[in-house]
């Protein structure tokens, strides 16, 4: 049975092995620090904007995931380092050699599944983002008005604080707000005609007007913010709406938002990639010196040559094993019921 | 009578020498931390100079970056004398410099003792430059077209956004200057012409604040205009309206930042002084307890450790004698002088 990619290891190979794995094992852990950080990060931001992102939509799912991910990562990190200190010493050792395999397997299973898997969660977010911001963002602008509403009486405040300080307005443009009806219907003098008008003019009953929220408007403008009255090029002095101006915001909070979110989510993902790739190479490193110590027998020092590697066998012959071994273990069972019906046997003729 | 005597043998002086090294280096994370702290003050200063005239003292910043650099170096320095001081051999050559580089720690405390009570008394020159810097502000919020000025809308939107106040003591402040540029002005309509005639400086003044004034927790969109008028909107009545604009004044608002901002930096600078004066006492102990060893061929030997040799009043003397001896030092040379000059004339 052949090992797979072994890997001949003198001693000095070996020590310059195992300080290399434990510079990397700490570079690791910051790494996965880092990480732990930044998806903690992510895990706030989306909770802050919680009421803009529908309910349906599991993006919390990413930053949970990282989360768990990074701390295994840490965790590798520490215990490699940890390990291949022990390994230039040989007193320091005899502790790490039971405690090494179950590592590396907890390692290799539960780090690289949570890392596969978050990868995976950052590649689809952008399109889930889309769809709950879209919807978030609709549901938040038709419940501007109702500040009386009882669950939807933050709305107004929230969506005001978003618009000014993420520095947008509507959710494509500032003529979303023409859309729909932002003034609460208890602010609305009935007996003036213009309301009436207004009212009668539009099939569903609504108080549409072409102004807008204080919160669109841009503190960069040279002139005080125009909000109502924003499609009659005629009704403000030197203004025209059609031109660009810096009047309002000219971004709409779904593209700032999803942009915003979007970074955050690429970064948490680059650094996720390099966790992956530091974590599979500390495993392989803490591998190979495991086996190649255990080939020595446990003894640090010893001068002799050992071979690391990855598998004792091939998969096909390390499977062929397992099966033989589960076979042997099943058929022992007849052979040992008849001794043990003996000794009964000769017990009864002495009774 | 030695003041505050302590007994030393060998174990302790050495444990006091271990102590004492291991306090120097955290001092020197405080004193990275003061320059930390003296960095920041100085920062958010400079972010709202404009606000306050560009003419704010950076007094006390200025002198907190300082400390904590000379915190950093005394700190270190310190360290090392007492790493040292376990090996007599490498104690002999800092043995002449201990005594003036105590003098010289005594007076770096009572800066930062200093320092520290300028954190806290400083507050109220801020409060008068902000007030006089506010006023001039909110009067060139209309000349975006000049060059110098163009910012200053810019500046006072965002600081009322960000502090949630209007005004320099409330939005009425508002009301009493220019706020709009001439340039916006319609000078064809009545409306203005009426209210720049009924003014005697010809300005026209409106009861309307900036957008920058609203308040988002308020249930209805908000009214800028027209504010004293009730009839101009729909079940409004300006005496009870509260939650429309914000009420505070940004002078309060920055002042209550700056404030708090201030007194955490202040309250921060004398945990470190304490520090420090715990610091220099152990070092005082540990020079005396070292130059008491009587026999430097047996380092076993027990040794007494105080602050000063004789009580705060001998030692006064001794100093107010030592001073007198330096002046009466140069007298006598210069009669030394005279009398050598006098026989060479005669």
């Amino acid at each position: 049975m052949a090992p797979v990619l072994p890997l001949v290891l003198p001693l000095q190979p070996r020590i310059r092995l195992a300080q290399g794995l434990r510079l990397l094992s700490w570079l690791l852990a910051v790494v996965g620090g880092l990480t732990f950080l930044c998806s903690g990060h992510l895990l706030v931001q989306l909770w802050h904007l919680g009421t803009f992102l529908a309910p349906s939509c599991p993006v919390a799912a990413l930053p949970q995931v990282a989360l768990a991910a990074s701390a295994v990562a840490l965790g590798t990190g520490l215990v490699g380092s940890g390990a291949s200190r022990a390994s230039l010493d040989a007193a320091q050792y005899p502790p790490w050699r039971g405690v090494l395999g179950p590592l590396l397997v907890a390692g290799t299973a539960g780090g690289g599944g949570l890392l596969v898997l978050a990868l995976g969660l950052a590649l689809a977010l952008p399109g889930t983002l889309d769809t709950g911001l879209e919807e978030g963002l609709g549901t938040a602008l038709a419940n501007y008005k109702d500040t009386e509403v009882p669950g939807r009486c933050q709305a107004k405040r929230l969506l005001d604080e978003l618009q000014l300080r993420h520095h947008c307005c509507g959710r494509h443009g500032y003529k979303d707000w023409f859309g729909i009806q932002w003034v609460s219907n208890r602010y609305l003098d009935p007996n003036d005609q213009d309301v009436v008008d207004r009212i009668q003019s539009n099939v569903e009953g609504l108080y549409l007007i072409d102004g807008v929220p204080f919160s669109c408007c841009n503190p960069h403008s040279p002139r005080p913010c125009l909000q109502s009255q924003l499609s009659d090029p005629h009704a403000h002095p030197l203004f025209d709406p059609r031109q660009p101006n810096l009047n309002l915001w000219a971004q709409g909070c779904h593209e700032v938002l999803l942009g915003h979110l979007q970074g955050l989510a690429s970064t948490l993902g680059n650094m996720l990639a390099v966790t992956f790739l530091l974590q599979t190479l500390v495993l392989l490193g803490l591998r190979y010196l495991q086996t190649a110590l255990e080939g020595l027998g446990g003894v640090i020092d010893g001068e002799g040559e050992a071979q690391g590697y990855l598998f004792p066998a091939g998969l096909k012959d390390m499977l062929k094993t397992a099966w033989l071994q589960g076979g042997v273990a099943r058929r022992p069972a007849p052979e040992e019921a008849p001794p043990e019906e003996e000794p009964p046997k000769e017990g009864l003729p002495e009774a | 009578m030695a003041l505050l005597k302590v007994k030393f043998d060998q174990k302790k002086r050495v444990k006091l020498a271990q102590g004492l090294w291991l306090m120097n280096w955290l001092s020197v994370l405080a004193g990275i931390i003061i320059f930390g702290l003296g960095l920041f003050l100085k920062i958010e200063l400079r972010k709202r100079s404009d606000l306050m005239d560009n003419s704010e003292s950076h007094f006390v910043p200025n002198s907190l970056i300082g400390m904590g650099v000379l915190s950093c170096v005394f700190n270190s320095l310190a360290g090392k004398i007492c790493y040292d001081a376990l090996d007599p051999a490498k104690y002999a050559k800092w043995k002449p410099w201990l005594k003036p580089y105590l003098a010289v720690c005594v007076l770096f405390n009572t800066v930062l003792f200093l320092v520290a009570l300028c954190c806290f008394l400083l507050l109220g020159s801020l409060e008068s430059t902000l007030a006089h810097g506010l006023k001039n502000g909110m009067k060139f919020y209309r000349d975006t077209d000049t060059p110098g000025r163009c910012f200053m809308k810019k500046t006072i939107d965002t600081l009322q956004i960000e502090f949630k106040c209007c005004g320099n003591n409330g939005f009425r402040d508002w009301f009493e200057i220019q706020w709009i540029s001439n340039r916006y002005l319609d000078f064809s309509s009545k409306e203005v012409k009426d209210r720049i005639k009924s003014n005697v400086d010809g300005r026209y003044l409106v009861d309307g604040v900036p957008f920058s004034c609203c308040n988002p927790s308020s249930p209805r969109p908000c009214i800028q205009y027209q504010l004293t008028n009730n009839s101009a909107h729909y079940s409004y009545d300006h005496q009870t309206e509260e939650l429309n604009l914000w009420v505070r004044g940004c002078r309060a608002a920055l002042l209550s930042y700056y404030s708090s901002l201030m007194n955490s930096v202040g309250a921060v600078t004398l945990l470190v002084w304490l520090f420090e004066v715990t610091i220099t006492i152990g070092l005082r102990y540990l020079h005396t307890a070292l130059e008491g060893v009587a026999n430097p061929e047996d380092p076993e030997c027990e040794s007494e450790g105080w602050l000063l040799e004789k009580s705060i009043p001998e030692t006064w003397k001794a100093f107010l004698e030592s001073v007198k001896k330096l002046g009466k030092g140069n007298q006598v040379e210069a009669e030394g002088v005279d009398a050598g000059q006098a026989p060479e004339a005669g």
